[in-house]
């Protein structure tokens, strides 16, 4: 199996988990407890239909939406993602280049292996940082201030990781950062050993983010759990989050937002945006999917910011499904993790052209040449089905 | 694979069956007819999502509630479940001792293998008898008696057992009790020499607390079926409930409860709590699962009865899912037998560390400081 054999996600996961040693590719696709909100994040696409519209003369499609005050040409974008050179010896620099080729926003993470600075040097397409609030207020404030002088578009604060999840697969296959040799997890790492190879040749494995201020995750092998519990300030509430607002002084978002009543205390701290999310099934199990909350969140504050919807898209339908609901925007992870770990840039380039592709016959297929042409009288709802 | 390796129910599920007799694996694994009541147990979890809120700065939640009378410090306790020593040697003592570490409520069946007074000598922690009534009403006074001597906090009546479920697994593997060596399961118990070595070199297996009144069960070797058949009054009615309730005179639950009506009904005759229960879908297959029904009894009676919610809890988010929609406290059967079977006190201790460190982190990721800010609104049932 090749890139060139890639068609869908579905392939994109196939090719991962051939190049991938287990313990990380495990660690992308799993979720929390039984994964149930996993796969509801998803399956919650499948409850409702879309009607199309005929004989509308959809020769031109323009897929291009605007987010936080700038334009990007497609309704959807790569998400924060720790951790990428695990995936791809390129990391973050492949991502991030494969989204200005489709000029749509990039999401940096804090536990991105790539500096800001690095990023902003190889990349003008719009950037988004995205923001853990530590116990150390030192790091905090130099995450930021980075962020702000390597001139990133949004600031995106992750709210729904206070604890980290409870991630069985990598109990089990002892998955940790940096990658740890484990007896039992050896095999997996033998057998994969042109990841191997790279991992070791291409750099050094770094946080470049945190690494002045703590070991943790550098030098020190650590879970991803053990990070979320140990160096997150647990007490972080919306005076935490209101000032960091007004420190940023810029586009401000809330990532993990699933109640209306937060959606509209979201805007009263003076946020522009908020990504409907539940950390990709990976936190709460048993926590309602994006898309099934979206429609309510975007009726009390879609005229107030910037509703995105986060999580599940494994097809151009499924973001079509959530640009009629009234989402600005949709993001995802495992939309590109996955291509990334195939093929590194070619691979993202190649999934980011398909979900493009995909839209595109999809707004035709609809009778809809914009993005503003697609609203809820586009969709029917099932009844009686979970 | 080992008690390290147990992280969910499923794991303990799967050492529990490597180290058990296969006869004993499928009577706590089994339900009753297609099994289709004990699976909806758990699914009936799904059809509805926890949503949760973000920037409360809750820091540790209180996980701790009040039952019987008294306080226990996760909303999780032990259900009673007959015939302990069957799952491990120390029997009805590891499951004691484990819940008392985590200051939660052991319950007791009344087919237990250790006796009222031999539990309440090792564990002052929270302590619940649960009561089926026999033909012989001599067997009810005195189980009466001797919890109240023995400070037991809490009762209750087992209604749903009226006449034993038709539980085909049992017939198809000959369980009987005690254990009886047919042709059929020789080899099952040839093949976990461990367990028939700890059997026969412990205490003998007896049904502590009837052994006096009948040799049933302990002597003569029966079917749990027969047993039920022949010894439990079909007869029992409201009457008998209340009589039971007047006697005991301290906090008192009905458990098997699955209608509003008979939630009411409770009230009246002076129960303090309800167990919504289908007795772990070992009873009448297709009736309804206790979450799919602890809404409309909530909303019904949950201002004045204790509610507790038994069966198909896997999770800590169904904890979650139970509490918002009205229950006190939940109880496990074949998960802590899972754990118990698996590996004694120290199993128990492990499934109820896992499932407290679940629900410390859910509570944590929905945002609540306490049990009090679980309610309806943190639930959205799908259409």
């Amino acid at each position: 199996m090749k890139l060139k054999d890639c068609h869908n996600f579905y392939d994109f996961r196939k090719l991962a988990k051939k190049k991938l040693p287990s313990p990380i590719f495990h660690y992308i696709d799993g979720a929390a407890d039984d994964e149930i909100t996993y796969k509801r994040n998803t399956s919650a696409f499948n409850d409702v239909d879309l009607i199309p519209n005929v004989l509308r003369g959809v020769e031109s499609v323009d897929l291009s939406t605007t987010i936080f005050g700038k334009k990007i040409d497609l309704p959807f974008y790569c998400a924060p993602t720790a951790l990428q050179r695990l995936f791809h010896y390129d990391g973050e620099r492949a991502v991030g280049k494969a989204a200005q080729k489709f000029n749509t926003m990039f999401g940096v993470s804090a536990l991105a292996t790539v500096s800001v600075e690095e990023i902003a040097s190889l990349i003008d397409t719009p950037k988004m940082f995205q923001f853990y609030f530590h116990k150390d207020r030192g790091l905090n404030d130099s995450c930021l201030e980075r962020a702000k002088a390597a001139k990133f578009d949004v600031l995106a604060l992750t709210v729904d990781t206070i604890t980290g999840g409870n991630r069985e697969r990598d109990l089990r296959t002892g998955f940790t950062s940096p990658p740890k040799l484990t007896l039992s997890s050896l095999y997996s790492f033998a057998t994969k050993p042109m990841w191997g190879i790279n991992y070791l040749t291409k750099g050094k494995f770094e946080l470049p983010h945190l690494q002045d201020y703590v070991k943790e995750g550098t030098s020190t092998n650590t879970s991803i759990g053990n990070y979320f519990s140990t160096m997150l300030d647990q007490s972080m509430n919306w005076n935490d989050a209101e000032k960091l607002c007004s420190q940023w002084g810029g586009h401000f978002a809330l990532k993990g937002v699933m109640s209306v009543e937060d959606a509209k205390r979201a805007v009263d701290i003076g946020c522009t945006g908020i990504m409907v999310s539940n950390h990709g099934g990976r936190q709460l199990d048993g926590s309602r999917s994006p898309f099934d909350q979206l429609a309510e969140i975007v009726d009390a504050v879609g005229d107030k910011l910037d509703v995105i919807c986060e999580g599940g898209f494994q097809r151009g339908t499924h973001m079509l499904k959530a640009l009629s609901i009234g989402a600005k925007a949709c993001s995802g992870g495992r939309l590109y993790l996955y291509a990334l770990a195939a093929a590194g840039q070619a691979g993202v380039e190649r999934a980011l052209g398909q979900y493009k592709a995909e839209l595109v016959r999809d707004m035709k297929l609809m009778g809809c040449t914009k993005i503003s042409d697609l609203n809820r009288s586009n969709l029917r709802f099932r009844k009686n089905e979970s | 694979m080992n008690l390290e390796d147990c992280h969910n129910f499923d794991d303990f599920r799967k050492l529990a069956k490597k180290k058990l007799p296969s006869p004993i694996f499928h009577y706590i694994d089994g339900g009753s007819d297609d099994e289709t009541t004990l699976k909806r147990n758990t699914e009936a979890f799904n059809s509805c999502d926890l949503i949760p809120n973000i920037l409360r700065g809750t820091g540790k939640p209180d996980l701790s509630t009040k039952i019987f009378g008294r306080k226990i410090n996760i909303p999780l306790f032990l259900s009673p479940t007959a015939m302990q020593r069957l799952y491990h040697p120390d029997g009805d003592k590891a499951s004691a001792k484990a819940a008392e570490k985590f200051g939660t409520m052991y319950s007791m069946s009344t087919m237990a293998n250790n006796s009222i007074e031999e539990i309440s000598n090792i564990s002052s922690g929270p302590k619940l008898f649960q009561l089926y009534i026999h033909k012989d009403k001599s067997i009810t006074d005195d189980l009466v008696e001797r919890c109240k001597r023995a400070n037991f906090d809490g009762l209750c009546l087992t209604v749903d057992t009226i006449v034993a479920g038709n539980r085909e697994r049992d017939h198809r593997t000959g369980f009987t009790t005690p254990p009886k060596l047919t042709l059929n399961s020789l080899m099952s118990f040839a093949m976990k020499p461990r367990w028939v070595f700890d059997y026969l070199t412990n205490k003998k297996f007896e049904l502590s607390n009837v052994k006096n009144k009948t040799d049933k069960g302990t002597n003569i070797t029966k079917s749990v079926i027969e047993y039920i058949n022949e010894q439990y009054d079909p007869g029992m009615n409201w009457k008998d409930a209340e009589y039971v309730v007047r006697k005991w005179n301290g906090p008192f639950a009905l458990k098997g409860i699955m209608s509003v009506e008979d939630a009411k009904r409770a009230i009246d005759i002076g129960c303090t709590a309800i167990m919504i229960s289908n007795h772990g879908g070992r009873q009448l297959d297709g009736s309804t699962s206790p979450f799919d029904q602890i809404k409309e009894i909530s909303d019904a009676v949950g201002d004045k009865i204790e509610i507790i919610l038994d069966g198909g809890i896997r999770r800590g988010t169904h904890v979650l899912k139970a509490i918002a929609a009205g229950a006190k406290a939940c109880s496990l059967g074949k998960a802590f037998l899972f754990s118990l079977s698996a590996g004694g006190q120290k199993g128990v201790e492990k499934l109820l560390q896992n499932m407290q460190n679940e629900i410390e982190r859910d509570m944590m990721l929905m945002g609540c400081k306490n049990l009090e800010e679980l309610n309806i609104s943190k639930l959205i049932y799908r259409k």
